[in-house]
């Protein structure tokens, strides 16, 4: 084993220790824990540049147990251990790089604007971060499963953390809720891998994908169902926390909510990096799902309806982060729709330009609500691209790479996603034509909200005293911009896959794709799941034509649309001052405005169901079984009290009664024993 | 191995130490310090513990020593229950220190807690009904004297005495028992009563069975099992409490020592089982003892008596290890439920000897018995109260201290000996006592404390014994592997 992979734990043990420091001693840290934190982060962030470097170099992996929880001799091990593979070591690094922004932004956030409970809040940021990466690094379901529910912890600690506000803990609540609603039946979905393969291992040949694998050719069958059918199940009981944490449909109406917490806090968890936990667990376990076509179309589908849907609200919002917390569940929406599609790499990839750029779209938008004295309306804003030039390019860029526009990262990924997702659909798999569409759909719609934001935020007139007079930024923000915002608009580069195509294969641009599918001997790489999504869920890539004409009617459909979407937003909302159009859209806007009537349903379910199943369980619980337990110790108490009654006190009573028994005794086994 | 007359040298500490105290004594009698008596008592005893402690894990004595023409022997149960008796009486010598610091006839009260250890000793060690009957008798009149030790105290005269009454019976009882064997296989030299035991059960099932079962009785007054349970509420909760931890730890281990070496090599139930079956008496005693014992400590309204209740209920669990000797499940089934039966006795030995320190503690204090007396009292003895918390449930057997894990192998040998349901009564039996316990834990945590109690001062050897057992009751949770392996060999060597 190498050098950097016995320093792998560091990574995890870094941010733990500066949860540590915060929590006990960060009222006499320097700046409450924030430098520790940003250390600790850099530390986190260096090491993870140094895996990757290595994993790159030698290509050589490492998955091993670290720690065993339970030792069975019957059933099966629960471990923890560690897996660098290409997934991972990558993943590593856009975690520790957004939390180390983070930590630096929230200097500017947070300390600056003079917050109160900073330690606890840096330490909330520490135990989130080494939960994250713990859960990057995890070797097995369970161990995911874990630190998945310490994530879960972690955002709302932090999303509650103006606690004495009213909204700020209702949303922490309704965040850890809805979240622990899907991870019920991911923890059934963990207990229900472990009893079927007696591994819960993600990589390797003993891991439960590759078991899974060798069990549907061998046709076995479990539990009287076929080994296709039951692995359905276990993979939709999974997804359920995965749908949960990527806050996709009908799990979403969290994650506007959660924007009650502070905005470093939104960019680190609701944007870059918790929500992106469950479109990593599908990743992590694809070799488990590639084997499943139908959950593969539930996931498809889920992810398509998801983008569509969470992009027509975001049209009608007033408030900046309203907008970014939609625009986020739309964006999940598209990497969960590349993993259903049979699209691994356009996926991760997406995954990896939409944690810079929507990081930096939030930070850009904290950046805003300083200036604006913690005022979120956009109708409030306006004009301030004079007043904060770095914020306003910074944030430009990352609307263009949210909105798709060429060259900006966010074209070239989400390019890929629909690229990938027709040719599947075109190679024998329609029903993917309807995810395809509604993707399409999105994208037009992004475009729109996307500008419709810049232009109410930053052009036009001032329409309010503090956006005339902005509160001034310092370093510490426009630092983590600048970083972002330049990743924003190269990370593109990292995966030019039309590029490649379009040169004939003459240029070998697509490092990403080359980074995924090298096959380092664990059988998570990409050439793996491309064989058996071949195999198993019949996805086979045909073309309109030729391959690279495909790839330019994709290409110019999506540019088009994206293009069309934002003139449409430029042509209603430019101008020194720009008029409310929502109105025109009459009862649509009121549906809209009201999340499709979501939340309402779902505290219906609450109230009016769970309420009241939960009175009818209260009253058999008090009526019949504590019933039972106080009728069985008032018998225990009454029969105890007629028991001390033997005891008289008096010692001629206790001689009778002892030579009675014994005489007793002897009579019962004198008669016994065949002696009397 | 180690030269004959060196086996003994547990039970000589225990002699010399009592000695010691004798001469000490004779110089000043009645004026020698609290210090220096409390001092020696716990030398002797942390002697016999280290010197028992020593050969039982170097194996020194594996495969017994027989001594004096085989009326003693020594073995590893017998060194594993010397120390039993010396870590209990070490923790009650120590104890005691504050508890009779003003009192008279000091000396004699730790001269006494001295020559009852070394009668149980040699009970532990014991290889003829003669010598059985003797080192009983030697543990047991000291005892008589030690409860009716507060001589102007109505309860513990009282207690000493119906515990002599009821002591004198008994051993009647026994001893004629004895007589009964004796006339039947002509020895009492245990191993060769075990070689007639098959004939005289044959040819006299009547005066052998008659005979076996008053010794079984007789024994059962030392365990304070039911029915022969009677003296020993009113006993304990009569005596000083640095005694009741004495007498219903080391006593009640003393007792079952004697009657698992008496029953399995003195009675081999296969030769046996047509005159008497012994496993038979065991399971009714153990049901009876178990049940009674619990049932009945769950209506006190007096901790110190709720405490000699639970003492009968736990002689019920340890009762499982005789009554589950089926022989289904071979003779690894029947060391494992023998072994945990130890195991048990030595965990009760720290935990329950602690419950009753804590008791001699508040009785120290003068601020009452009952559990409404205890109310809130966590607020000003906090340290105490987290040493009884730790008692009381693992005396319940929560996984807190070494109840539970000693409980565990009881019930789970007692299953894998195919008698499940003494386990299902032992773990109803479990969960009730849970509740008594707890109205302890709650009266100090929970409950408001009471008005105007002062505790003026924290007696520190007190402390230092409460806090020693609970710390070493922790430690079994982890630690009772170190003890075992020693206990399951000591049982697997007697079946």
């Amino acid at each position: 084993m190498s050098v950097i992979y016995e320093l792998t734990p560091a990574i995890v043990l870094l941010p733990l220790a500066s949860f540590a420091l915060a929590l006990f001693f960060g009222a006499w840290l320097p700046r409450r824990g924030a430098v520790v934190g940003s250390l600790a982060t850099a530390g986190t962030l260096g090491l993870s540049l140094a895996t990757l470097a290595w994993l790159l170099l030698t290509g050589e992996p490492h998955n091993q147990t670290w720690y065993t929880l339970v030792d069975a001799d019957a059933t099966f091990d629960l471990t923890f251990g560690i897996l660098i593979d290409q997934l991972s070591a990558a993943m590593l690094v856009i975690v520790s790089l957004i939390a180390f922004l983070v930590h630096v932004f929230s200097l500017g956030y947070m300390n600056d604007e003079g917050e109160p409970g900073l330690p606890r809040y840096y330490a909330g940021l520490g135990l989130f971060t080494a939960s994250m990466l713990a859960f990057v690094i995890a070797d097995n379901l369970l161990m995911a499963f874990i630190f998945f529910e310490l994530v879960g912890l972690c955002s709302y600690l932090l999303i509650g953390h103006w606690f004495t506000e009213d909204a700020p803990p209702s949303a922490a609540k309704k965040a850890f809720l809805v979240t622990r609603f899907g991870d019920y039946f991911f923890l059934v979905g963990v207990v229900g891998v472990l009893v079927t393969f007696g591994t819960a291992g993600f990589a390797g040949s003993e891991g439960f994908p590759v078991l899974a694998e060798e069990a549907i050719a061998a046709g076995e069958t479990f539990f009287g169902f076929g080994a296709e059918t039951w692995f359905s199940v276990l993979g939709l009981l999974v997804l359920g926390g995965a749908l949960g944490k990527s806050a996709q449909f009908p799990f979403h109406t969290w994650l506007p909510d959660a924007m009650e917490g502070p905005t470093p806090v939104s960019a680190l968890i609701h944007a870059a990096t918790m929500v992106a936990a469950g479109v990593y667990l599908v990743a992590r376990m694809y070799g488990f799902y590639a084997l499943l076509p139908t959950v593969l179309a539930i996931i498809a589908f889920v992810g398509g309806f998801t983008a569509l849907f969470a992009a027509t609200m975001a049209v009608v919002k007033d408030e900046i982060k309203q907008v970014l917390a939609y625009s986020t569940i739309s964006q999940y929406g598209y990497m969960m729709l590349a993993l259903g599609a049979g699209s691994y790499v356009a996926a991760f990839f997406h995954l990896t330009t939409h944690a810079v750029f929507k990081a930096l779209l939030f930070l850009g938008a904290g950046s805003v609500i300083i200036a604006m004295h913690h005022d979120e309306d956009m109708w409030k804003m306006g004009g301030l691209k004079d007043e904060m030039p770095v914020t306003y390019v910074t944030f430009l860029f990352g609307s263009l790479a949210l909105a798709g526009i060429f060259p900006f990262s966010g074209f070239w990924s989400k390019d890929e996603v629909l690229f990938e997702t027709l040719i599947h659909a075109l190679g024998g798999s329609p029903l993917l034509f309807g995810a395809y569409a509604m993707a399409l759909a999105a994208v037009f719609l992004t475009g729109f909200y996307t500008i419709r934001m810049v232009l109410l935020t930053f052009h036009g007139e001032p329409r309010s005293d503090t956006a005339e007079d902005p509160h001034g930024v310092r370093w510490n923000v426009k630092f983590p911009l600048s970083v972002l915002g330049v990743l924003a608009v190269i990370a593109g580069g990292i995966n030019l896959v039309p590029v490649e195509k379009l040169s004939g294969g003459s240029l070998h641009v697509a490092f990403l794709e080359g980074y995924l599918e090298r096959d380092v001997g664990l059988l998570t790489h990409g050439e793996h799941y491309s064989e058996l999504l071949h195999d198993h869920a019949g996805y086979t890539s045909a073309y309109v034509g030729s391959e690279v004409t495909t790839l330019l009617l994709g290409a110019g459909l999506s540019l088009g649309l994206a293009l069309l979407g934002a003139g449409s937003a430029y042509g209603l909302y430019r101008g020194a001052v720009p008029t409310r159009h929502t109105e025109k859209l009459g009862g649509l806007r009121t549906l809209l405005m009201h999340n499709y009537y979501q939340d309402e349903y779902q505290v219906w379910l609450a109230e009016g169901f769970t309420v009241r199943l939960s009175s009818a369980a209260d009253t058999f619980d008090q009526g019949v079984i504590d019933g039972a337990v106080n009728a069985t110790s008032s018998v225990s108490l009454s029969a105890g009290s007629r028991l001390r009654r033997i005891q008289t006190g008096i010692v001629t009573n206790y001689a009778a009664l002892i030579l009675l028994s014994l005489l007793a005794l002897l009579v019962v086994f004198a008669i016994l024993g065949g002696w009397l | 191995m180690i030269a004959g007359g060196l086996a003994l040298a547990p039970a000589g500490a225990f002699v010399l130490a009592a000695l010691a105290l004798f001469v000490i004594d004779a110089f000043s009698p009645g004026k020698t310090s609290g210090g220096v008596l409390a001092g020696v008592s716990a030398f002797g005893a942390v002697g016999a513990l280290a010197a028992s402690g020593v050969f039982l894990l170097s194996g020194a004595a594996s495969g017994g020593i027989e001594l004096f023409g085989g009326q003693l022997v020594v073995d590893g149960m017998s060194l594993l229950f010397t120390f039993i008796f010396g870590s209990v009486t070490a923790l009650v010598a120590v104890a005691s220190f504050d508890y009779v610091r003003e009192m008279p006839h000091r000396a004699e009260y730790y001269m006494l807690i001295l020559l009852a250890a070394t009668g149980m000793s040699l009970m532990a060690s014991a290889n003829s009904l003669a010598v059985a009957f003797v080192s009983l008798e030697l543990a047991s009149l000291p005892s008589y004297a030690l409860v009716a030790y507060l001589k102007g105290n109505r309860g513990s005269v009282e207690g000493g005495l119906k515990y002599f009454l009821i002591g004198a019976l008994s051993s009647a009882i026994l001893v004629y028992g004895i007589s009964l064997v004796y006339a039947s296989t002509g020895s009492l030299l245990l191993s060769d009563v075990a070689d007639a035991a098959g004939e005289a059960a044959a040819t006299y099932p009547g005066v052998f069975g008659t005979g076996v079962l008053m010794i079984i009785g007789g024994l059962a007054f030392k365990t304070a099992s039911v029915p022969f349970h009677f003296w020993a509420p009113d006993a304990y909760e009569g005596a000083p409490a640095p005694v009741s931890a004495f007498l219903s730890s080391a006593s009640k281990a003393a007792g079952f020592v004697l009657a698992f070496r008496i029953l399995l090599v003195g009675f081999p139930i296969q030769s046996v089982v047509g005159a008497i079956d012994w496993v038979l008496v065991f399971q009714i005693l153990a049901v009876l003892t178990m049940t009674i014992g619990n049932f009945a400590a769950a209506t006190q309204e007096r901790v110190k008596r709720m405490l000699a209740y639970s003492s009968i209920g736990h002689a019920g669990y340890v009762l499982i290890g005789l009554a589950a000797l089926t022989g289904v499940g071979g003779a690894s089934a029947g060391a494992t439920v023998l072994g945990a039966s130890m195991l048990h006795l030595l965990v009760y030995g720290f935990m329950n000897t602690g419950a009753f320190l804590f008791v001699a503690l508040v009785e120290h204090w003068e601020i009452g018995r009952t559990f409404e007396d205890y109310n809130g009292l966590a607020r000003q003895a906090p340290l105490a109260c987290v040493a009884m918390t730790v008692f009381m449930f693992s005396l319940a057997g929560l996984p807190v201290g070494g109840g539970f894990v000693s409980k565990y192998y009881l019930f789970a040998g007692a299953v894998g000996a195919g008698v499940w349901w003494l386990a299902l009564v032992g773990a109803i039996n479990s969960a009730l006592s849970l509740y008594y316990y707890s109205r302890v834990v709650k009266a100090m945590w929970i409950e408001e404390p009471i008005e105007g109690r002062t505790i003026a001062h924290y007696p520190t050897a007190l402390y230092a014994a409460v806090l020693t057992a609970a710390v070493v009751t922790v430690f079994l949770l982890p630690g009772l592997v170190v003890f075992d392996g020693a206990a399951f060999d000591a049982a697997a060597a007697l079946l």
